[in-house]
């Protein structure tokens, strides 16, 4: 990776990214400005560290174990069901000590390294059977994530692996089949599959009818947001978050929090510099020149941008009242080991994919 | 080969890319929307969130007795209330169901923290607690957190029945109340007081006895944990009202009058207050607060109106007490003199119609002057002398004597005697006034009526030579005097007087039954009709049921050689003033005189 004025502005689009969210995490558990530093340097030195390391490993290395880590991923997720701490009426977390990790989150990346791996095998040429094979690798794989019940990372993660395998070129008729078995089977699936607290989420978005405790998040949250008005109201000046009108401050709804802190100005802010290192990472990817014959870290550096800018959106979608609460995270705001280990590795997979194109 | 998936490649991850700039479009615009546009609105709901305040109710303040009776004072009442700091668990509400399992059950105690919960409202679970109950609940409170005791104030009353149209009561507030306050209180806020005075003093001296609550300010957070006041506004205390009801003679009204409908008014001459209004049957003040609507309407509709004040409200034709106020008019306008005479022989022959008046004695009273006509009573006396009232004069002279104005500061509510004139009738009856009505006029009949506190303040104008004053149950306003409209001489005030002490002690009077012994009361006794019938015997026949006989009616003064107090009592179907309402009139008239 040369230096030069896309890789930088990649990177302090990043950096101001992580800043951001190191200080509404810091406001949000406001201990004292000491924690700030150090929190902030832990976060970077784990980004680096992890982004380095995914990076200077060989990727074909990590690419052929694809069958074992999706496998591994798996049984961790299911052993959360056993092992695992309840949070919020959900089992979702391995606790290793020093860090809970929670094991759905890293399913995306799995399932990306067992595809990539997969295609890779046949050129990445689909038929018939590798199509529906892959396809019904990714459903399965999600129910242990959707019985836990996560449903929201459940979903997220196969709309994830849906986007990487239009990306890798299924045929699109594969897409249109889906797209017509979600409209035809929603009622079934509303009905059969989801439990009364994700109908509840679900109504409360559609209509004033839900409950109260349902509407009262989103209603919070926007009330948060639109108290930033255009400038904000300054670092550490959530009120919303001093009297903790918002639940979940330091998780789902950090967005908020930084709204009512930095105002419309603050808000674009973030949205450019995610614009800038999405549009100039993903750029930078499809320019490279001289490739190698194998074209799976394209792929795979590609897919991980994207699913990094969506999962901004989605969550940003969510505390904006757009989309129904899902619960997932902000890249690089949610205070969580997962969340954090997650993406950083993410970012090393970006990276890498580039210094090996440039090979 | 590569360059073909290349293309392909990039052509799909641009696709989603262009979906990623369309959300993000959309995210701005929705920011756009919340921070800029409705963010001054959504700032203001946060402040609604963080901001709160709570009232702090002063003690009303206490109604007491001339003589130094407590009447009604806010006394400290405890509840039990969800905490909102913390939250009671599922065996400190099954614990409390079990304890009060009289009144509450599981169910609503969880209902009700769960409204708390919702809400951030400290829901009340018990009310009104009684010692006992407090004790059962202090005892094991180590086991009932969440939940904690209130402290408040409620009203109480003196329970004696005697007291109750006096006081008034309180009650929650409806638009009627909203709008007497405003009319009355400047700046009234009808957010503030839950609970108002809904008549007797409690309403007239509302602002008086309520005082000015208090504010808290505080900051809370969303569990609706205080987080820190930051502002009070200190409440004053209501003032105490000392009313010029003397208790010991107001409980003697009532206990006599026990049993009968009617209302007894006294009126302290030396200042106008009234010492004792009692209307009866009543009830116990203390009875309407928490009473159920069915018993309420139960009160509403019982036949004997408790809930009515007849002293202030009920409107009865006068009789024979209104003779007094007749001859002072028709001394003033030359109608008749202490001298002239006619000859009663208990008929009352009215020429023009033809028609025949009975009187109320068989034979009549012979040759009747007015002294004599005053004592024993003379109605074919009255009735000739009211067919030469001039029309206009009479009204005149009514109007004097507040007819048709208002009777009391201070008396809540209160009814004004009708003022018999030609609109009147014309209202009622589409016909002008004529000679025949006043013939009923002369003896307090017909269309003549007067409410009990009328009654007593114009026999308190006759024993103050023509000089009285609006009364009042609490003094503190300074009201100039007002005389009745006349032109009596010293020697015809003393002759009236003369006249009225005879109804009492002559053997002749009217109420000479009453046996004043030495009290020294003058008076007029009078029995009004309840059903207009025009002989003796047709009256026999009516009396069978007690609803329809007559009216008993005493008015009097006392003592006569310089009235201190003055007197109206009514019973409904008591049938003789003299016998009947005399006598109640006296004791009263003893009891506050002994009294002072």
């Amino acid at each position: 990776m040369r230096i030069n004025l896309n890789n930088a502005l990649i990177i302090s689009s990043l950096v101001g990214i992580i800043i951001a969210g190191s200080l509404t995490i810091f406001s949000v558990t406001s201990i004292d400005l000491s924690y700030f530093f150090r929190f902030l340097l832990i976060t970077l030195i784990s980004i680096c560290f992890v982004a380095a390391v995914f990076y200077l490993l060989n990727i074909n290395r990590i690419l052929s174990a694809g069958w074992i880590i999706l496998a591994t991923n798996i049984l961790l997720v299911l052993s959360v069901e056993i092992f695992g701490q309840e949070i919020n009426g959900s089992r979702r977390w391995l606790d290793f000590g020093f860090l809970s990790l929670q094991p759905s989150e890293f399913m995306k990346i799995s399932y990306a390294i067992f595809t990539i791996q997969y295609l890779r095998f046949y050129s990445f040429k689909f038929t018939t059977f590798r199509s529906l094979f892959l396809l019904g690798a990714l459903f399965i794989t999600a129910i242990p994530i959707i019985i836990q019940p996560d449903l929201g990372t459940g979903v997220v993660y196969i709309a994830f692996g849906i986007m990487l395998l239009f990306i890798c070129g299924m045929n699109k008729k594969y897409f249109l089949g889906l797209f017509a078995a979600l409209i035809i089977l929603s009622p079934v699936l509303y009905n059969f599959v989801l439990t009364g607290y994700q109908k509840g989420r679900i109504i409360s978005w559609f209509s004033s009818e839900g409950s109260l405790s349902e509407r009262w998040n989103i209603l919070q949250s926007e009330i948060s947001i639109g108290s930033g008005e255009l400038f904000g109201e300054g670092f550490l000046g959530s009120k919303q978050n001093e009297f903790n009108f918002l639940p979940e401050a330091d998780t789902d709804f950090i967005f908020s929090i930084y709204a009512e802190q930095f105002g419309f100005v603050g808000v674009m802010l973030i949205f450019i510099l995610l614009a800038v290192f999405i549009l100039l990472s993903l750029n930078a990817l499809m320019k490279q020149n001289n490739l190698s014959y194998d074209l799976s870290p394209y792929y795979l550096g590609s897919y991980f941008i994207l699913v990094i800018g969506f999962s901004f959106l989605i969550n940003i979608l969510m505390v904006s009242g757009l989309i129904p609460v899902v619960g997932l995270p902000l890249p690089f705001f949610t205070k969580g080991g997962s969340s954090l280990l997650c993406f950083s590795i993410m970012l090393g997979f970006i990276f890498s994919a580039k210094g090996f194109l440039r090979a | 080969m590569r360059n073909k998936d290349l293309n392909f490649f990039k052509n799909r991850a641009y696709g989603i890319l262009f979906i990623f700039f369309a959300l993000l479009a959309l995210l701005v615009a929705r920011f756009f929307f919340l921070q800029v546009i409705k963010g001054s609105e959504l700032k203001e709901q946060r402040e609604l969130n963080i901001n709160a305040s709570e009232s702090i109710y002063p003690k009303r303040g206490r109604i007491v007795s001339r003589d130094g009776y407590i009447m009604a004072e806010d006394t400290k009442t405890f509840s039990i209330v969800v905490d909102l700091e913390q939250k009671p668990d599922i065996n400190a509400i099954s614990l409390i169901a079990d304890i009060f399992n009289k009144d509450l059950s599981a169910d609503e105690v969880e209902t009700k923290v769960l409204n708390s919960l919702k809400f951030s409202t400290q829901e009340t679970i018990l009310s009104d607690l009684s010692q006992e109950d407090l004790a059962k609940f202090l005892v094991r409170s180590s086991e009932l957190s969440g939940f904690s005791i209130n402290e408040s104030y409620k009203r109480n009353y003196d329970p004696h029945p005697s007291i109750f149209h006096i006081l008034g009561h309180l009650g929650f507030i409806n638009d009627l109340d909203i709008e007497y306050f405003s009319q009355r209180i400047m700046g009234y806020d009808e957010n503030l007081w839950l609970k108002v005075g809904k008549s007797g003093l409690e309403r007239v001296y509302e602002q008086e006895l309520r005082g000015k609550h208090g504010k808290r300010y505080f900051q809370r957070n969303a569990r609706g944990n205080r987080k820190q006041i930051t502002r009070v506004d200190n409440f004053v205390e209501g003032q105490e009202l000392v009313t010029s009801i003397n208790y010991i003679a107001q409980k003697k009204a009532f206990d006599l009058l026990k049993g009968k409908q009617g209302a007894v008014v006294a009126i302290d001459l030396s200042d106008f207050s009234i010492p004792v209004a009692v209307s009866v049957p009543s009830i116990s003040a203390n009875d309407l607060s928490g009473i159920s609507s069915k018993d309420y309407a139960d009160l509403l509709n019982d036949k004997q109106r408790p809930l009515f004040n007849r002293a202030f409200m009920g409107l009865y034709p006068p009789g024979s007490t209104i003779k007094p106020l007749l001859s002072i008019f028709s001394l003033s306008e030359g109608y008749t003199s202490w001298t002239e005479t006619i000859l009663d022989d208990g008929f009352f022959r009215f020429e023009e119609e033809q028609r025949v008046f009975n009187a109320w004695k068989e034979g009549g009273h012979g040759i009747t002057n007015l002294e004599k006509a005053l004592v024993e009573s003379s109605n074919p006396f009255f009735m000739n002398l009211a067919t030469k009232f001039d029309k206009d004069k009479f009204v005149n002279f009514m109007q004097s004597a507040s007819f048709s104005s208002l009777l009391c500061v201070d008396c809540y509510p209160h009814q004004y005697s009708p003022l018999i004139n030609d609109a009147w009738k014309q209202k009622n009856f589409g016909k002008d006034l004529y000679k025949g009505d006043f013939i009923n006029i002369g003896v307090g009949q017909g269309y003549m009526l007067t409410t009990p506190l009328h009654l007593a303040l114009l026999t308190s104008a006759i024993a103050k030579k023509g000089k009285y004053q609006i009364p009042h149950l609490v003094n503190n306003s300074n009201e100039s005097p007002l005389f009745l409209e006349n032109k009596l001489s010293n020697e015809d005030w003393e002759r009236l007087n003369t006249s009225l002490i005879n109804v009492v002690y002559s053997p002749n009077g009217t109420a000479f039954s009453v046996n004043a012994g030495n009290i020294k009361m003058a008076g007029k006794s009078g029995t009004s009709q309840v059903v207009d019938i025009s002989s003796r015997e047709e009256y026999d026949e009516v009396r069978k049921n007690p609803l329809l006989r007559d009216h008993a009616i005493f008015i009097g003064y006392a003592p006569y050689d310089d009235p201190r107090f003055a007197i109206a009592v009514v019973i409904e179907n008591g049938e003789s003033g003299g016998r009947t309402a005399g006598p109640i009139a006296k004791e009263i008239l003893e009891v506050l005189t002994i009294e002072n």
